[in-house]
């Protein structure tokens, strides 16, 4: 979604920045206030993810008929769904749900759009300017969302469909990421000395100028993810997601809006979740930024 | 020019991958498009005939000519459910989203606008503070949760406005605003996080070019400056970002219509995916990318135009 | 195609998800007017205290159309028995009455049957009602095009000897024609207007009925007027005005602020609020609907017996019915409910889950330790919610059930194409038990999307389409019913109740097993 958008901004300024001396970095990490409140936030969420089914007081699909609907009570901290399912349980499990199919999307997106972006970025020509960043440009013009649900109504619903469907949305933005920072870096010295030295193509791309090039890559990743997130949401929302009983905050959003009424609990808890989760995503996004760039505290 | 030329010429290679995207989403379907569409018992004559009438039948090549000659004429084919014209029910759609989104763009207006001058012009004060930290969660509540606040809230608990009973805007437009308000408020809200944040810092930076320093050293007071020098500068970026937000914008309205059952165009293209009306898809997504296309293109050129100062290598695209 | 899409306009008309149900409530039912008499009394001098007086109904959906021979929707008929008379119609203690038909005789060993019309009715545009106009709407009704094709296929011919006499020639006997005509294949439109409006007619729309069409704006509101000249006496309301609400909690707000004085649902989880609100009346009833789920016959899994039998056992109904509807419906297991006039207690009841029997069911099937299969169903949230509660039954016994989420009208093409695994899809309950029972388990019925076929089965229900007594056939449909449970192509799992709330402003309410709120005698305190 709108999420990944930075990216069309970001090259230019990342490219400002030389590295800083480690002594720089950790002073200024004291106060960067995102980078510690997304990191804690984003290890809170990564923790329940691996974790929830060691933290959940049920299993999340256990459902109990004699507790539909509940509020907040000693045996169902946040309350229980219209299957008696307890939402904790589940919200934990949205966890895993959602870091799954955000994660997995990354790497589909990275495996494709990294050597695609080095490649691109490195050659440059004619294949770059009228193939490959046309490709990106036809594939970016699809609306995020609207390529996600197309696909996976295509690939058919389910989490892993999910997955490659986000993923494929995230190819444009990290191929524009990766081959912005390659133009710039082939430029340096360092690329000029491997050249002379008459190193193969291959290893200047992979073993001298992409390690330079990862912090800008980690910046879009992480908020790449924070897209990803609303779009698993959004494609569970719909039915096209997690598949039942599999717990996603989007599935349970969509029961939550049946009972706006007698259970408004149900529409709250997921939906604080996914606000969090995001949120965590982004200020990390910006707090590697921060920290790489911090002339760039605007 | 030659920087509008290039625009304008490069969009070509992007409408003809397009067209080979949109166009091989149907042969995605695993297996035979047309068993799949018509089920295991379906007879071979019926098979046949869906074969034909997807034109599955020829070879690829010709398949995508065919395709192609008709979408270039605005046929997108006939609906696999009822054999209605797919750009029919496409265009009864549009009206509805293109409210929601002019909407949208207006409450975003209405909010980022004051409260991004205010932020830039207090820079580093507790209203920008504020401000900043408002459109980070803005940035981070999907629309489709706060469209589902709004109508526990507004809806459920207060019953200030409908649910649900769209009427166009041309029979009944307090009812129609009625029903609007709240699916627009939701997309709003966000985009207008985003736009804040996009004009704040387009200020900031307008705020040290030259000419306003001068104006500064010249004595102009505050308001002056940002009314005539930083606003009426910060517009053209802050446009042309309005334009790149028109894909997240058509993305977000696709759920936001869903929610509120607003009969635009993204309820459709979801009642099709769960029709397994396969055409409508396709048709749908190519109409959302040519709208994106099309808005980028104009907004790129516009700017182009309007700021002589672009430079051809600037963009990343 | 052209075909298909006539068979699938009937499927719509006909079957109904779980939500539609609570939707809608039941199908079939008949005209308006008192009680089955042709009582003609105080028909003009009466101006009852309410001449003035408007009621307001909240539906909890937009009825599609307003015509009889294309109504494809459940909910139509909320409006459309308020328009139109039937030529019989559904009597409160569930049988057949008069309605525009004041008498008839069965000949020629149940194949003839001569109707004499009610005398002087006209329709509300002036065009008198007679034989001529009976056959016009059979013919109609009759057309490969209309939503009451299948149900009116066995009639052979249609005379009117003289202009209050109508013969049908049927093809063979067939029993169920009388509920049938006090359905929406009984309702009678003018001629003169289907002429004038053409294809506009559903939206101007004109009948005999107690009330005439005003106005209507989609998505928010129907308006009906009093026809003053109504052949079974004035009504007494002035006005009817039915509005919309998707949302049936909104409706229900509605009901409360005093904005509709009359809704035809009430959520399951504000049931028993409302019960114990003493300004209140709710009407909480079976009704003649079932839910359940097909298994197809035809492929894995379900082409095995034993499978279909260990699914068919391992779920139980009581827990459903709580869980779903909050008790509103009663455990099932056949089509006929306690309104049924075939009903059949022994039959309709569902066994206890017995885990050691479906264990032994899995064993004898070759699949001790389970199976998997796909359900699809519509994507509604009631129905999603069901089918999850099955989906954790059956997981007890091994058996994974994957949910295969479509819109309405995909699973009604699957299901006509045979072309899934099992596929849940309830039926909304006719007047006459054959139309609950027949097309769905006789050899290649329109509605058999089990693909199910047994010889006897067939016998079985082609008998009781001859037989005219009820208690005969219901000797009949128990036979068959030991059958089906036996065979177990569809899995029956609960007859939905209808529900009705309305405020104590409303008078002379009458309960109709259908489901429909005849306007006719209500008035406003």
């Amino acid at each position: 979604m709108a999420m990944l958008e930075p990216s069309t901004e970001q090259p230019q300024t990342v490219l400002r920045a030389a590295p800083s001396a480690h002594r720089r970095r950790w002073h200024t990490l004291r106060k960067n206030r995102a980078l510690v409140g997304g990191g804690s936030i984003v290890f809170v969420i990564l923790f329940a993810a691996v974790f929830a089914n060691e933290l959940a007081p049920y299993s999340p699909n256990a459902q109990n008929y004699s507790a539909i609907l509940q509020g907040i009570t000693w045996q169902h901290w946040l309350g229980t769904d219209n299957l008696g399912r307890d939402t904790l349980a589940r919200v934990l499990m949205g966890a895993r749900t959602s870091m799954e199919v955000t994660l997995g999307a990354a790497l589909v997106g990275l495996v494709i759009g990294v050597p695609v972006g080095i490649i691109s970025g490195f050659y440059r020509g004619f294949l770059d300017d009228w193939l490959i960043m046309r490709i990106v440009d036809a594939i970016q013009s699809f609306p995020f969302l609207i390529l996600a649900l197309v696909l996976a109504a295509m690939l058919g619903p389910g989490i892993r469909n999910a997955m490659i469907a986000i993923g494929i949305g995230y190819i444009p933005v990290f191929v524009r990421t990766v081959r912005g920072q390659m133009i710039a870096e082939s430029e340096k010295e360092y690329v000029l000395a491997a050249r002379m030295t008459g190193a193969r193509d291959w290893r200047i791309m992979f073993l001298h100028i992409f390690p330079n090039i990862t912090t800008p890559l980690i910046v879009q990743v992480t908020l790449a993810a924070a897209g990803g997130i609303v779009a698993e949401a959004s494609l569970s929302y719909l039915g096209l997601g997690a598949q039942p009983p599999t717990a996603s905050w989007g599935s349970m959003l969509q029961v939550a809006q049946g009972y706006l009424n007698s259970a408004p609990l149900l529409a709250i808890v997921p939906g604080v979740c996914l606000v969090i989760a995001v949120l965590g995503f982004n200020l990390l996004g910006d707090g590697i930024q921060k920290l790489w760039d911090p002339k760039r505290t605007d | 020019m030659a920087y509008v030329a290039k625009r304008v010429l490069t969009t070509i290679p992007v409408l003809f991958i397009l067209s080979v995207m949109v166009f091989s989403l149907i042969h995605l379907i695993p297996g035979d498009p047309a068993q799949v569409i018509l089920g295991q018992d379906a007879t071979p004559a019926a098979l046949a005939a869906l074969r034909a009438k997807l034109g599955l039948n020829e070879n690829i090549l010709a398949q995508y000519w065919n395709w192609l000659g008709h979408v270039v004429v605005g046929n997108l084919g006939n609906s696999l459910l009822d054999g209605e014209s797919v750009s029919h029910l496409i265009f009864q759609r549009l009206p509805v989203t293109l409210e929601l989104a002019i909407g949208t763009f207006i409450i975003a207006l209405l909010i980022a606008f004051p409260l991004g001058i205010l932020a830039a012009v207090y820079r580093g004060r507790w209203l920008d503070g504020t401000a900043l930290f408002t459109a980070t969660i803005g940035i981070s509540v999907p629309p489709f949760w706060l469209g589902i606040l709004l109508l526990l809230l507004f809806t459920v608990k207060i019953h200030l406005f409908p649910s649900s009973g769209y009427v166009p805007i041309w029979q009944n437009p307090g009812r129609n605003l009625s029903v609007m308000i709240l699916p627009m408020l939701s997309t709003g809200f966000r985009e207008a996080a985003v736009l804040m944040r996009m004009l704040r810092s387009t200020i900031l930076e307008v705020l040290h070019e030259d000419y306003v320093r001068t104006a500064k050293a010249k004595g102009l007071n505050g308001w002056a400056i940002i009314v005539h020098h930083a606003l009426r500068n910060a517009l053209i970026p802050v446009m042309t970002m309005g334009g790149l937000q028109l894909a997240g914008l058509l993305g977000g309205l696709v759920i936001t219509e869903t929610i509120f059952s607003l009969p635009g165009f993204g309820s459709l293209l979801v009642q099709s995916v769960f029709s397994r009306d396969y055409t409508t898809v396709q048709g749908a997504a190519l109409v959302a990318a040519l709208a994106v296309i099309l808005v980028n293109l104009i907004v790129d050129v516009l700017y182009g135009v309007v700021d002589p100062r672009i430079r051809l290598g600037k963009k990343a695209s | 195609m052209k075909t298909k899409h006539a068979k699938l306009a009937v499927a719509l008309t006909t079957m109904v998800s779980l939500a539609a149900i609570t939707a809608c409530g039941n199908s079939g039912g008949a005209g308006s007017s008192n009680q089955g008499g042709n009582a003609n009394q105080n028909s003009t001098s009466a101006t009852p205290s309410g001449s003035t007086q408007t009621l307001n109904i909240g539906l909890s959906a937009d009825p599609p159309t307003l015509d009889p021979a294309l109504s494809s929707a459940l909910v139509d008929r909320q409006v459309m028995f308020n328009l139109y008379d039937t030529l019989f119609q559904l009597e409160p203690n569930n049988t057949i009455g008069a309605d525009l038909v004041q008498s008839y005789q069965i000949s020629n060993g149940g194949k003839t049957y001569t109707f004499h019309l009610h005398p002087g009715v006209t329709f509300t545009d002036g065009t008198p009602f007679d034989a001529a106009a009976v056959k016009f709407n059979l013919q109609r009704d009759m057309a490969p095009a209309s939503a009451r094709h299948s149900s009116l296929s066995l009639i052979q011919a249609i005379e009117t000897p003289d202009s209050a006499t109508v013969v049908i020639h049927l093809k063979q006997p067939f029993s169920p024609l009388l509920a049938i005509l006090a359905g929406r294949a009984g309702m009678m439109v003018s001629p003169a207007a289907v002429q004038k409006e053409g294809s506009n007619f559903a939206s101007q729309p004109v009948g005999t009925g107690p009330f005439e069409f005003k106005d209507r704006v989609k998505g928010d509101h129907i308006t009906l007027i009093r026809n003053p000249h109504y052949w079974n006496g004035e009504p007494k309301l002035a006005q009817v005005t039915y509005k919309i609400f998707t949302d049936p909690n909104v409706e229900l707000a509605n009901l409360e602020s005093g904005a509709v004085q009359m809704i035809d649902t009430v959520p399951p989880q504000q049931l028993a609020s409302m019960q114990s609100n003493a300004n209140y009346t709710v009407v909480n009833k079976v009704g003649l609907g079932y839910q359940g789920f097909y298994l197809n016959v035809s492929q894995p899994p379900f082409n095995n017996p034993y499978l279909r039998q260990a699914v068919n056992l391992a779920i139980n109904r009581q827990t459903l019915v709580n869980v779903v509807v909050k008790g509103e419906a009663q455990p099932g297991y056949s089509p006929f409910s306690s309104a049924s006039p075939v009903y059949n207690a022994q039959e309709d009841t569902p066994p206890p889950v017995d885990a050691a029997k479906v264990k032994q069911l899995l064993q004898q099937g070759g699949k001790p330790n389970g199976f998997s299969f796909t359900m699809q169903a519509a994507n509604s949230p009631i129905t999603l919610q069901m089918v999850q509660i099955i989906q954790s039954m059956l997981s007890q016994f091994g058996i994974k059930m994957k949910i295969d989420q479509l819109e309405f009208g995909t699973l009604l093409a699957n299901n006509e194409n045979h072309a899934f695994q099992a596929s849940q899809l309830g039926w909304s309950g006719r007047l006459d038990p054959d139309q609950d029972i027949y097309s769905f388990f006789v050899s290649g019925g329109p509605l058999n999307a089990s693909n199910y076929s047994n010889s006897q089965v067939d016998h079985l229900l082609n008998l009781a389409r001859e037989q005219t007594n009820m208690a005969d056939r219901a000797i009949t449909y128990a036979k068959v019913m030991d059958l089906l449970h036996k065979d177990a192509p569809y899995v029956f799992l609960f007859h939905q109740n209808n529900t009705f709330a309305y405020s104590n402003q409303v008078q002379g309410f009458q309960y109709y097993s259908d489901g429909v709120i005849r306007v006719d005698g209500l008035s406003l305190q």
